[in-house]
């Protein structure tokens, strides 16, 4: 127990200190860093328009309003703000097996996961989190609600969760390059972009859809089971619980399939 | 028991094959066919501590497979393999911890932060504690000549510099093993010269072992006193380089100035077996012979009773040479493994 | 047309065959997106007939012909071109006796071919299996549709390839790619139809070229735009067709000298 938590505290730090000098890095291409916090703040904004348009002709869709589907939407966008920022680095591992990096990766004694994760840094991601956190905010002020001590504390949960299951799931589609074996591999582009089902209200879709992403691709449980949670929707405040489950049940499947990749990996070479 | 033990080494990769075109991209579509193609064929090799190996081989025969599975990146079909008693892709991290691996072709550096932060993260990686670092890195940065570039990040740097650079990633936690996979390729003479003087003070002074995969000659005279071969997967040859000399390139050819011309020469020559002049002018003479059958003394005795010499020279066969008519095929060394080696 | 742009455009069509999976892959992003669009609307419509002037069946037409257009010069061709000049080869390229704007243009088109088969088969999929879906009024107008749409593939490029020679200041072509996307899609009527833009932003979109991407041809295929009013619809494609065309050859001329005065 205690060396499992030794190598914790060692991967953690040595993670604090290669995003550390990642960091420093990407704040000497100063126009790249302008640009890519104000392109992602810019697309968020865009999406906002359309909804205030959208809005601006009817009130509710299925039972929500503006501002709880702005809290969804912006949810996305949070979680995806810390994925990019932290974890930029599941982009890469298509790179790294396809150009051989992966093996200085595996010449090094510091666990495969903490050096793909390390990797990179994506500063639009600080765009994604100002206008996410900001949105999120605005909506929370919007609709009526009663905040407890509990209440609060869940919904920091949530957030938690909701950025485990975010990351786990690009971590886990990007691992499909041991696999997909060329450089124009598509496969976690498309599971990302199921993400986009997840910015609405989960009941306008065919069942199909809905089990898509609340079973298979579980985005759902980032935006709309945390929005019904704090919004108190009837019905489906205990559905919430889950989310913790559901981020740990993601990240399990995210490392065993690091796992299985490695040893493909590691039996065929590149 | 030796440093690295490897016993009937194999790697078997299964390849698609694949038909050119449209056609052949639907045919693979619903009908995927593959060969096997044995990379590394039941090899046998045993290194000791502090040796420098070179292990060489045309483009394709296999020594980036074998390194690869001694680093324990690569799991091998069949045949074992132990570093440091460690079997290397069972336990890689601990494996790792020992060696140090440099790839010519690629750097291990952090591409877009400063080389020194470089070193002390992978200080931090390989936990040294602060006065090792501080030892190794004063040692690194007086041989390699660090601190001209050390605060430049890698992208910024020549590529003399990132090889030193990434010399020095490999050898900072006083590694046991090196694999040094082409070195100096692409370097210019007095960087490779640089390099090579400090893997050799390295390899005598820490007592290191390092085995070396390069096509650059230079550095296996430099370095190596022992030399693998590998062709198609299998060793062809494994011993010492002055043996592989000796047994392989036997021939030898003696140069004489002539202070007199000497017109004679040839037919004096014909007298001793195993000797042909191979060039005569004015002044000088040429003798080709195989030094097995007799030596460059009794020949150059011989010469100076027929001629008036002022100076002569002996021409060794280049390894360059010799390798390459292995790789050719026209020296099979196969017949001498197990033998003499 | 010259032969070596032909050869070009031949071999990117090959190559997007070869990478054929990943390019139908991709493509099932945009299909989630207007998936995601279409049960969006549907709930919406669930309580009204009509909104700024749109029916459910003008909107699922809508999502369809935005949807066409999404699937046309996808990200592969975006980032083929920026990567040219993240990676230096651009260096190269002026190596060689052609011109990069027209070759860029002949590598796109190629891969458009590609892309435009593709979708016109889902299209004819979604068609027929989902026989609601309205269609152009008359064979003139599946022409006229067909016209416009051709022409606002090029003006898709003329704005990407634009973008992407503001990666000759940048290091990484996705933040260019990102903004050029982000104003697109809502300037373009790809997110939501420009009638439904609060009057100021509609005018400024019909004075863009971006309304030539998605607005354009949407109009002539919904019948908003009949007789003279198409063709005044294609003629207003073509005008900023040209334009982006002489603007990119202006953006080039200057943007070039990063590489042959500053050395990249």
């Amino acid at each position: 127990m205690r060396l499992i938590l030794r190598a914790w505290r060692r991967n953690a730090y040595l993670y604090r200190r290669i995003m550390g000098q990642n960091l420093r890095a990407a704040l000497e291409y100063q126009s790249d860093f302008l640009l890519s916090v104000g392109s992602a703040m810019l697309t968020q904004v865009l999406g906002l328009v359309f909804l205030g348009v959208v809005f601006s002709r009817i009130p509710t869709i299925n039972g929500w309003g503006f501002w709880q589907i702005v809290f969804i939407y912006a949810s996305i966008f949070l979680t995806e703000g810390f994925a990019s920022l932290f974890f930029e680095g599941t982009w890469r591992i298509g790179y790294f097996v396809n150009h051989g990096e992966l093996d200085r990766i595996l010449l090094r004694p510091l666990s495969p996961a903490v050096q793909l994760l390390s990797s990179a840094i994506g500063m639009n991601g600080i765009g994604n989190l100002l206008v996410g956190g900001v949105m999120i905010g605005e909506s929370l002020t919007h609709v009526h609600m009663v905040w407890t001590p509990g209440k609060i504390l869940f919904s920091v949960i949530l957030l938690l969760s909701g950025i485990v299951i975010r990351t786990s799931i690009n971590f886990a589609s990007n691992c499909s390059a041991f696999w997909v074996k060329n450089a124009g591999n598509a496969v976690p582009f498309m599971v990302h972009s199921i993400s986009e089902f997840a910015k609405y209200p989960l009941t306008i879709y065919a069942p199909a859809l809905q089990a898509l992403v609340g079973i298979v691709v579980p985005y759902a449980f980032i935006g709309y089971v945390p929005a019904g949670y704090v919004f108190s929707t009837s019905g489906m405040a205990w559905i919430a619980v889950l989310c913790p489950l559901v981020a740990l049940y993601c990240a399990a499947v995210a490392g065993l399939i690091l796992r299985t990749g490695l040893r493909q990996y590691e039996s065929t070479g590149n | 028991m030796s440093l690295i033990e490897v016993r009937a080494l194999t790697k078997t990769y299964r390849q698609a094959v694949r038909q050119p075109g449209l056609r052949g991209a639907f045919r693979h579509l619903v009908h995927q066919r593959y060969t096997e193609r044995v990379a590394v064929d039941h090899i046998d090799m045993s290194i000791e501590r502090g040796e420098t190996v070179a292990y060489v081989g045309p483009n394709g025969a296999g020594k980036s497979t074998t390194i690869k599975m001694l680093t324990g990146i690569l799991v091998p079909t069949s045949g074992e393999i132990t570093v440091d008693g460690i079997v290397p892709h069972k336990r890689r991290m601990e494996n790792a911890r020992r060696i140090g691996v440099v790839f010519g072709q690629r750097t291990q550096l952090w591409w877009d932060i400063p080389v020194i932060e470089t070193l002390s993260l992978l200080r931090d990686i390989h936990e040294m504690p602060a006065q090792e670092y501080r030892k190794n890195l004063d040692f690194l940065t007086e041989l390699l000549g660090l601190d001209e570039f050390m605060h430049l990040t890698a992208r910024r740097i020549s590529l003399g510099q990132r090889m030193r650079a990434d010399l020095a990633a490999a050898f900072l936690h006083s590694p046991a093993i090196v694999y040094l996979d082409e070195p100096t390729i692409g370097l210019d003479i007095a960087v490779k010269e640089r390099i090579r003087g400090f893997i050799k003070q390295v390899n005598r002074e820490l007592g290191t072992t390092v085995m070396l995969t390069t096509h650059d000659l230079g550095d296996i005279q430099d370095l190596c006193r022992r030399i693998v071969i590998i062709d198609h997967g299998r060793i062809i040859f494994d011993g010492a380089l002055a043996e592989m000399t000796d047994a392989f390139a036997r021939e030898r050819v003696l140069h004489f100035q002539l202070r007199t011309p000497c017109p004679t020469a040839e037919q004096e020559l014909q007298r001793i077996p195993n000797v042909t002049v191979s060039g005569l002018s004015d002044t000088e003479l040429s003798v080709r012979f195989d030094r097995a059958f007799i030596s460059a003394r009794d020949i150059t005795g011989a010469i100076m009773q027929i001629a008036d010499v002022s100076d002569f020279r002996i021409d060794e066969p280049s390894i360059d040479h010799v390798i390459k008519r292995v790789y050719d095929g026209t020296l099979n060394l196969a017949v001498r493994k197990g033998g003499g080696a | 047309m010259k032969a070596k742009y032909l050869s070009l455009a031949s071999r990117s069509m090959q190559n997007s065959l070869a990478y054929r999976v990943s390019f139908i892959v991709n493509m099932s992003a945009s299909v989630f997106y207007i998936l995601a669009m279409f049960f969006l609307w549907r709930a919406i419509y669930a309580h009204r007939t009509s909104l700024a002037g749109y029916s459910w069946n003008d909107m699922k037409a809508y999502l369809l012909v935005s949807f066409l257009s999404s699937t046309m010069l996808s990200w592969y061709s975006e980032s083929r071109m920026s990567s040219r000049i993240l990676d230096g080869s651009v260096a190269m390229e002026l190596l060689k006796p052609i011109d990069f704007q027209a070759a860029r243009l002949a590598e796109t088109a190629g891969t458009t071919v590609f892309e435009g088969g593709v979708s016109a088969v889902l299209v004819t999929i979604v068609l027929i299996v989902y026989a609601g879906v309205m269609t152009p009024h008359s064979p003139a107008a599946w022409i006229a549709f067909i016209l416009s749409f051709a022409v606002s593939v090029l003006i898709k490029f003329g704005v990407v390839y634009i973008s992407s020679l503001f990666c000759f200041w940048t290091s990484s072509g996705f933040g260019v790619a990102w903004a050029r996307a982000a104003i697109t899609n809502l300037l373009s009527g790809a997110l939501i139809p420009l009638a439904f833009f609060p009057p100021w932003l509609r005018a400024t979109a019909y004075f863009l070229p971006f309304q030539g991407i998605v607005n354009a041809p949407a109009s002539i295929y919904l019948g908003q735009a009949t007789g003279a009013a198409v063709w005044g619809t294609l003629l207003v494609q073509v005008f900023w067709c040209v334009v982006l065309w002489f603007l990119g050859r202006f953006v080039w001329r200057f943007a070039v000298r990063k590489v042959t005065i500053f050395g990249g």
